[in-house]
């Protein structure tokens, strides 16, 4: 029933969106309110719109309650993640319980670094997890030095790009794909615009002191690889931008 | 250790080498807490598995926040790491789900603050990509994958406060405390980014919301639909 000092919808403005919304949190104050709720009573349009608010957060809810399959190479990139983890974790001696590392950082941290540096999840996007730890044998009898994986963000100069790449790389059994999923997604548009789109390297690392991506591509021969220094990476959408590049021949493929 | 010896996550290996099992057991019959207290103890799978399990209802969580994939798979990323690290923090009287879905909201949020320090810019659209977000095709029928990205796209088109409180809110169902505890303002301020943000959204799901319900009451007055789409 409305107001009988108020005037009849026929009458009045319509109220906005906002009005009525901020009417179903009940933030309006309390003579503002009472205006409002007679005047959707008796206004048939912003009753229209009251019901609708009201049955859209019914709807979100139930939308809400879906789940959104995860898109399968995010999926794959996560669980490399997850096995990285773990084997930083295990170290290269056992297993240890997150209780023990935290009750005794000093005498566990040794050999997490070890790990750390040991540790290379190599994978192409809906392609298997390698782990590869620093016992490789293989390449000390090939006359290779012992493996020499990156950890983190590791500082260089544009000069060690390549032979620190090329390090990397021979250290491990395939491709090494570190860096964010926004990094990983960077660096395979960078690759699809070229002629060779493998991509053999993602890195993050700051070449002469900036912040990049160094991205491998597969070269002209097996063992040829193009290493690029990027920028323009860090951000969703970014395009990468190369200031550096060089090529590296790989000596154990 | 090689390759040979790492199992691929979300396989339903036998526990038979932790914590005196009388005999081998699926981790598909081990609650989450099982899980979680065995990986506490060492086990090196069963946080994997424990991903594997409700990655799908994270992956949505972050997605609805987020917008981006790129930035919801770095979100989860961070989250779950965090999560794999902290483990031994879990109190055991909440539900595990629970105590993730924190994780994984506290570090959408992150990221969203991030954004907004580094650039007020849009990220920009892919439309490929968008589609994708949509699940697998073969998953669902074309009617749900339509409204998924409906809500996916319209959530996308409204500020990052009014769609973090809408998430919390109406989609995953916190209360107006929980949501303000979580996002760091007052609750008034929930409600209010809520109200706002229902009502930028009326317009945009106008279409989704009339099929939905099919009836004249879920129907969106033109005058609604004609406004213009704001920030708060």
């Amino acid at each position: 029933m409305t107001d009988p000092g108020l005037p009849t919808s026929e009458h009045l403005e319509h109220l906005d969106t906002d009005t009525i919304a901020d009417l179903i949190e009940n933030l309006l104050p309390a003579q503002e309110a009472h205006r409002a709720r007679e005047h959707v009573k008796a206004c048939p349009d912003c009753q229209l719109t009251y019901d609708a608010l009201v049955q859209l957060s019914e709807d979100l809810a139930e939308e809400g309650r879906e789940d959104i399959p995860m898109p399968a190479d995010i999926a794959e990139h996560l669980d490399q993640v997850i096995v990285s983890e773990s084997v930083l974790r295990a170290s290269t001696v056992g297993v240890h319980s997150l209780v023990q590392i935290r009750e005794e950082p000093h005498r566990h941290l040794p050999k997490i670094l070890t790990a750390a540096a040991a540790v290379v999840v190599v994978a192409g996007i809906g392609v298997g997890v390698v782990i590869a730890t620093k016992d490789q044998a293989a390449d000390s009898a090939a006359g290779i030095g012992p493996s020499v994986l990156p950890s983190g963000v590791p500082s260089l100069t544009a000069r060690d790009v390549g032979p620190d790449a090329q390090q990397w790389l021979e250290s491990t059994n395939g491709p090494l794909l570190n860096g964010s999923a926004t990094e990983q997604v960077c660096a395979r548009n960078f690759a699809s615009g070229r002629p060779n789109p493998q991509v053999r390297l993602v890195q993050p690392a700051r070449v002469d002191g900036k912040r990049a991506l160094l991205i491998g591509l597969q070269g002209g021969s097996p063992r040829d690889i193009q290493i690029f220094a990027v920028t323009g990476c860090d951000d969703p959408g970014g395009v990468a931008n190369p200031f550096y590049d060089t090529t590296v021949t790989l000596r154990n493929r | 250790m090689t390759s040979s010896e790492i199992a691929r996550i979300g396989a339903a290996g036998p526990v038979d080498r932790q914590e005196g099992h009388a005999g081998p057991v699926s981790y598909d019959q081990m609650d989450d807490h099982e899980l979680l207290r065995l990986h506490v103890a060492g086990n090196p799978d069963t946080f994997g598995f424990l991903v594997k399990r409700h990655r799908d209802r994270m992956w949505a969580v972050a997605i609805r926040t987020l917008g981006e994939p790129e930035e919801a798979a770095d979100a989860l990323q961070e989250a779950f790491i965090s999560a794999f690290r902290r483990a031994d923090s879990f109190r055991g009287d909440a539900k595990v789900t629970t105590w993730l879905h924190r994780i994984v909201v506290n570090a959408c949020l992150d990221r969203i603050r991030r954004r907004q320090v580094r650039a007020a810019d849009p990220l920009p659209e892919d439309e490929d990509r968008a589609a994708e977000l949509a699940g697998p095709s073969e998953d669902d029928p074309a009617e749900v994958r339509e409204r998924r990205l409906d809500v996916l796209n319209a959530l996308k088109q409204i500020n990052s406060d009014q769609r973090s409180a809408l998430v919390l809110v109406d989609m995953e169902g916190y209360s107006i405390e929980e949501a303000a505890a979580i996002l760091g303002c007052a609750p008034g301020t929930v409600k209010s980014r809520c109200a706002r943000g229902r009502a930028r959204l009326l317009p945009l799901l106008r279409h989704w919301q009339t099929t939905r319900g099919g009836s004249e009451k879920s129907g969106v007055p033109e005058k609604a639909a004609a406004e213009v789409v704001g920030t708060e």
